[in-house]
């Protein structure tokens, strides 16, 4: 019987929590045939994770399943211990979400691989080291032999995510299960390693079962995709019908929720509002008791000039200086160089004069569970700035001020006496909008804000910002590493890399046609899904 | 107006697994938020080892509060027909006697409060002296912090005990000079806890938001840092409480600490280690009152760390 | 590694020049001279002692002189011992305070990691219940509450050992002192070991370690224990600090003739020379074992050993 690579079938898995069982999947069935990729779709909580573990029975003692796991026919659920760990590692291997902590950090990375080769294959000695040498080759590690022997602490996170890919291939599974594998790393690394695991696919023939929240890699990634929320399989099909046609309403506000439209540009004659030249940045990295200390130059001499009502979208992967910038341009950073605001030179203001500067330029940052503070009620968060800049106000002109600001953001003014922790992140983020908005500020700095979110809470985010600026007029400077966020904010678009701007240019032209080979493959690799 | 009505909002409200956590829309009341501290609160009451210790505590320092005046007997009143007397009923020493017939009970109630009082007092001096330091360390960062901290380095590989045996010896056996070298021995650990806290809590993005609200460094420091910095530093004073009535009692017993005619836990159990064969309860009782004082403490510690920082469980 | 050897050789040299430093500026200005307890000396004879001890030259000098002879292993005459000095004394004392020590720290790590490692094994049952309240206990009830307890027990009602005495070092002998000096170490051990394991038991390379098909035993014995010990290594260095001073108040307890004695003498009787030489040598020993402590905790992290 010519029987699929793996089945599963009516799946189920429960948390047995202290408050009362919790069910994180529930009924899923799927099937997954030689060779063929699948990619389970999901946003955070939709169980995509946990089913995957589950297959290999990795799950912690809390979770009870039930259903059926068929690898190869046989049922994996039902199976001994033993036996559960002759095909781990070896028929059905893993690749995990984070590079940086997967790897064992006191054993060198050929040890970590050889060990699979010992236990599956009983290979050792000469035997085993020429095989992690091959392998670390074929996964694209350079001068394999001497990096065989290195730590993981001295590998970046790309290195070390093919390290794990070289682990996992070493006994040349059936069946990958690949869990948000490029998540971690920035879109350049990404592409590549989605590369990588395309042609050892087909090198090998495996089965890859592709856990994601990033519909443009399923796109271009898989044959069949499942899309999965709260524990549930909404709907599975071949990647071009599920796109093309999406029978749930779920899947079609994710596909709909990727970022779309463009910013109506403003006028020729609006004026200037930040304005900077040459802006530099120093970190010193060793301090030295005597002498001249060691300094990181972060920003290396950077102009900006913005007008009135613009978006100025700045991508760049981690480690670009393009969030040091920003920071620099608001002075929450000490910064060489000259920076204007309204034609006020505010690179040189000290203390109390920079304070009424202060709030007509205000920031939201990426995580929503950092950027509130967690012993102040959300009343007391957003009334924060009023008390600092109108003085004058009191305390329920104050309580006015703030339920407004909550109701523009579409939140309840009445949970004002809340804590942050009782929100969701999407609530949160909106939060620390109203936070900025309460002062009625000119210029926003706009630092990854959507980073954190689920691509529909994303979606809800980018709408009222949009919204906000088109109201009240305002500037963004919007930071991200969302090439398809910027597209569809920003009039123009800086692309950063060490510190110094790459690219420069309006938005619409710089997207249609990129100049510098640096921005070009940052496109590629971020619209690889469109391209496909 | 739309909150984030959208018939999928529920995705991003539960991290973790779905369908937890509450949802803050439906709850009866609104207005009123839970906060951390109530929150915490509310957990460590569900402690049951760390409730029944929090009790235990409140009624061993009532005890030394106000025992001595219920009790018929003195501090040094000897009571002539009772030397070395066993804990009885009939006679009025519960707790028996010692060898010169002063009633047990009395005396390690008159104790607990030398002890108590030294672990209050050096605890403060700790607290004040490590708070500072840490606050002052963490906030100014770069060289001051750094050449703050390698002096905290050097302090911390000194050995303590031996300095404070030296300077008892030098200044003779003060009770003053107890709690003045307990409190400057044991800042040291207060002062790298607020440190990191200090650091760490510079660089979230809250308070960096407030610097871009131009909320003042002061406000800043009494607002956001240090309402934040508060819970470690709880834990960690109900942890040092016990380390500091230790040493005291370790002093006390070897004869460095309390002297008399003033009396501790550690000077009477000494008196009870040489007594041990005739009159057990000598070492006993004060035993006894010393271990429940720093199991309870302990336990209550643990407690709060854990209501305090759910994850650690 | 070398390299990181000097770096903490170099840390180690200023904490023993403090050491020395504020000993021996807190004698000189403790109130009163060293002898003041004995009455009845003429002047004429008081000069001569001050002399004799060099107390008539400038505070410099002496410090200078102090230092000087420490460095020659010449720790001065002790005041009260007056036949000894004080280096005769820590010598004739040491070996027995090592010996106790060293089975000491030996018996807490090989009892207290152990413990530790079970009860994060079986986190939640009552086998870590049982071990983790008593570790609890172990940490609440002080060495010197535990000590003669120990010694009335077993030495006296039980009378299956020496309730104290030296014995020339017979190993009857070592037993209580030993074990009375472990407890409290074996539960921070205990404790601290726990924490560790099950934080690295819930880490990501754990996770990939398992599967990778590994058996449990295998992913706890290779890829668990070593990080796991880490943080427990670099406590080894306060643990150590502790037994020292605990071996000061279980020598007093069970009569031991090593330093911790000598120590607790001579600060009840002034005799400041020996307390300062007491006071430095500890100061240089734990100094000491904490640079042996970092060093092997940079031998077992590798991150330690290729950073610095």
């Amino acid at each position: 019987m010519a029987h699929k690579l793996l089945e599963i079938d009516d799946l189920c898995v429960d948390f047995q929590l202290p408050d009362g069982d919790v069910a994180a999947v529930s009924h899923v069935s799927l099937t997954l045939a030689k060779g063929e990729t699948l990619a389970l779709v999901g946003e955070s909580g939709s169980g995509k994770s946990v089913t995957s573990t589950a297959i290999l029975r990795l799950l912690p003692e809390l979770a009870r399943t039930r259903g059926a796991i068929r690898f190869n026919g046989e049922d994996l659920l039902g199976v001994p211990n033993r036996r559960m760990r002759e095909l781990r590692g070896n028929r059905i291997a893993t690749v995990f979400q984070e590079p940086m902590t997967s790897l064992n950090p006191l054993h060198r990375v050929g040890d970590q691989i050889k060990e699979v080769l010992r236990l599956h294959r009983g290979l050792r000695g000469q035997a085993a080291r020429t095989k992690v040498i091959d392998l670390l080759d074929q996964v694209g590690i350079p001068d394999p032999a001497r990096r065989a022997t290195s730590y993981p602490h001295e590998l970046s996170g790309g290195q070390r995510q093919r390290v794990m890919i070289a682990m996992a291939l070493a006994c040349e599974p059936d069946l990958l299960i690949a869990d948000e594998p490029t998540t971690a790393l920035d879109v350049t690394v990404q592409a590549q390693i989605l590369g990588l695991l395309r042609e050892l696919q087909q090198r090998y023939g495996m089965a890859i079962l592709f856990i994601t929240h990033d519909l443009g890699i399923v796109r271009h990634f898989a044959d069949r995709v499942c899309v999965m929320r709260r524990g549930e399989l909404l709907e599975q099909g071949p990647t071009a019908e599920v796109f093309a046609n999406p029978h749930h309403d779920y899947t079609r506000m994710l596909i709909d929720a990727e970022p779309s439209g463009s910013k109506a540009p403003v006028a020729e004659s609006s004026p200037l509002l930040l304005e900077a030249h040459d802006v530099r940045v120093l970190f010193a990295i060793k301090r030295r008791w005597f002498g001249h200390s060691d300094y990181f130059e972060a920003v290396r001499g950077i102009d900006v000039q913005l007008k009135r009502g613009q978006t100025l979208g700045i991508v760049g992967e981690s480690g670009s200086g393009k969030s040091t910038l920003g920071r620099a341009l608001l002075r929450l950073l000490e910064s060489r160089g000259e920076i204007r605001f309204d034609d006020t030179d505010i690179a040189h203001l000290e203390g109390s004069a920079m304070r009424p500067m202060r709030k007509r330029m205000q920031v939201v940052f990426q995580d929503p569970f950092g950027s509130l503070s967690p012993r102040l009620t959300v009343g007391e968060i957003i009334g924060e700035g009023l008390r600092v800049h109108h003085p004058e106000l009191n305390r329920a002109a104050r309580d006015r001020r703030v339920q407004q600001a909550l109701s523009e953001v579409s939140l309840d003014p009445g949970m004002r006496n809340r804590y942050p922790h009782e929100f969701s992140g999407g609530q949160r983020q909106r939060i620390a909008i109203a936070r900025a908005l309460v002062l009625q500020p000119e210029f926003l700095l706009l630092d990854e804000p959507t980073s954190a979110l689920d691509r529909s809470v994303q979606a809800t985010v980018i709408e009222l910002l949009r919204e906000l600026q088109r109201k009240h007029d305002l500037t963004y400077l919007f930071i991200s590493h969302d090439l398809a966020v910027v597209r569809a904010l920003a009039d123009s678009v800086l692309v950063m890399k060490e510190g110094q701007v790459i690219e420069h240019g309006d938005t619409q032209a710089l997207f249609d046609n990129p100049r510098e080979p640096y921005t070009r493959e940052l496109m590629r690799a971020a619209f690889m899904g469109e391209a496909a | 107006m739309t909150t984030e009505s959208s018939p999928y909002s529920g995705a991003d409200r539960s991290p973790g697994l779905p369908a937890g956590g509450p949802n803050p829309p439906t709850q009866p009341d609104p207005a009123a938020g839970q906060s951390l501290g109530r929150e915490a609160w509310r957990r460590l009451k569900q402690n049951k080892a760390a409730m029944v210790s929090l009790w235990l505590l409140g009624a061993i320092t009532l005890a030394c509060l106000f025992g001595p005046y219920l009790l018929p007997w003195g501090l040094a009143e000897v009571d002539w027909n009772a030397f070395n007397s066993p804990p009885s009923l009939t006679d009025g020493h519960y707790l028996g006697t010692d060898a010169n017939g002063r009633d047990l009970l009395v005396r390690t109630l008159y104790g607990g409060r030398i002890s108590l009082s030294v672990a209050l007092i050096a605890t403060l001096v700790s607290l004040v002296i490590g708070v500072l330091y840490g606050a002052i360390s963490g906030y100014m960062g770069g060289r001051t912090d750094n050449l703050m901290m390698r002096f905290v380095d050097i302090m911390y590989s000194l050995p303590f005990m031996f300095l404070v045996i030296l300077m008892m010896v030098v200044f003779g056996r003060s009770i003053l000079l107890i709690y003045a070298a307990i409190g400057a021995v044991e800042w040291l650990d207060m002062a790298r806890i607020v440190r990191g806290q200090t650091l760490a809590l510079k660089r979230r993005e809250f308070v960096e938001a407030a610097h871009a609200l131009g909320v003042s460094d002061r406000k800043i420091i009494t607002r956001h840092m240090i309402p934040n910095a508060i819970g470690p530093v709880i834990v960690y004073v109900t942890l040092t409480v016990p380390k500091v009535i230790l040493l005291e009692s370790f002093l006390s017993f070897l004869g460095l600490g309390v002297q008399e005619p003033l009396t501790s836990w550690g000077v009477l159990i000494n008196a009870g280690t040489n007594m041990m064969q005739t009159a057990p309860w000598m070492l006993l009782v004060p035993s006894v009152f010393l271990a429940l004082t720093l199991f309870c403490l302990n336990f209550l510690g643990d407690g709060l760390r854990d209501a305090l920082d759910p994850k650690t469980r | 590694m070398l390299n990181y050897t000097l770096k903490r050789l170099a840390m180690a040299v200023p904490t023993l020049l403090v050491i020395i430093t504020l000993s021996f500026f807190l004698m000189r200005i403790a109130p009163g001279g060293p002898f003041d307890g004995e009455r009845a000396l003429s002047p004429a004879i008081e000069a001569n002692l001050r002399a004799a001890y060099h107390l008539d030259e400038p505070l410099v000098m002496q410090y200078l002189r102090y230092v000087g002879n420490l460095l020659q292993g010449d720790f001065g005459p002790s005041f009260k011992y007056k036949d000894f000095s004080v280096t005769e004394l820590i010598a004739q004392g040491f070996p027995v305070s090592l010996e106790l020590g060293f089975w000491a720290i030996l018996l807490a790590l090989l009892i207290g990691l152990p413990l530790g490692i079970i009860a994060a094994l079986k986190r939640n049952s009552a086998i870590d219940y049982g071990v983790m309240g008593t570790a609890l206990a172990g940490i609440a009830v002080p060495n010197f509450v535990i000590a003669p307890l120990l010694a009335l027990t077993f030495g006296v009602l039980l009378a299956w050992l020496p309730a104290g005495g030296w014995n020339g070092g017979a190993w009857q002998n070592m037993v209580l002192p030993v074990i009375a000096l472990s407890i409290q170490q074996i539960a921070y051990l205990a404790r601290m070991m726990r924490a560790s394991m099950i934080e690295v038991l819930g880490s990501h390379f754990i996770r990939t370690a398992r599967a990778k098909g590994l058996s449990e035993s295998k992913v706890i014995l290779r890829h668990a224990l070593r990080p796991a010990l880490l943080p427990v290594v670099s406590y080894l260095g306060p643990a150590i600090a502790g037994i020292v001073t605990g071996s000061v108040v279980i020598e007093q307890i069970f009569g031991l003739p090593g330093i911790g004695r000598y120590f607790v003498q001579a600060a009840l009787n002034r005799d400041y020379t020996l307390v300062m030489g007491t006071v430095v040598f500890y100061g240089g020993l734990i100094v000491l074992l904490n640079l042996v402590v970092d060093l092997i905790y940079s031998a077992l992290d590798p991150q330690i050993r290729y950073d610095d």
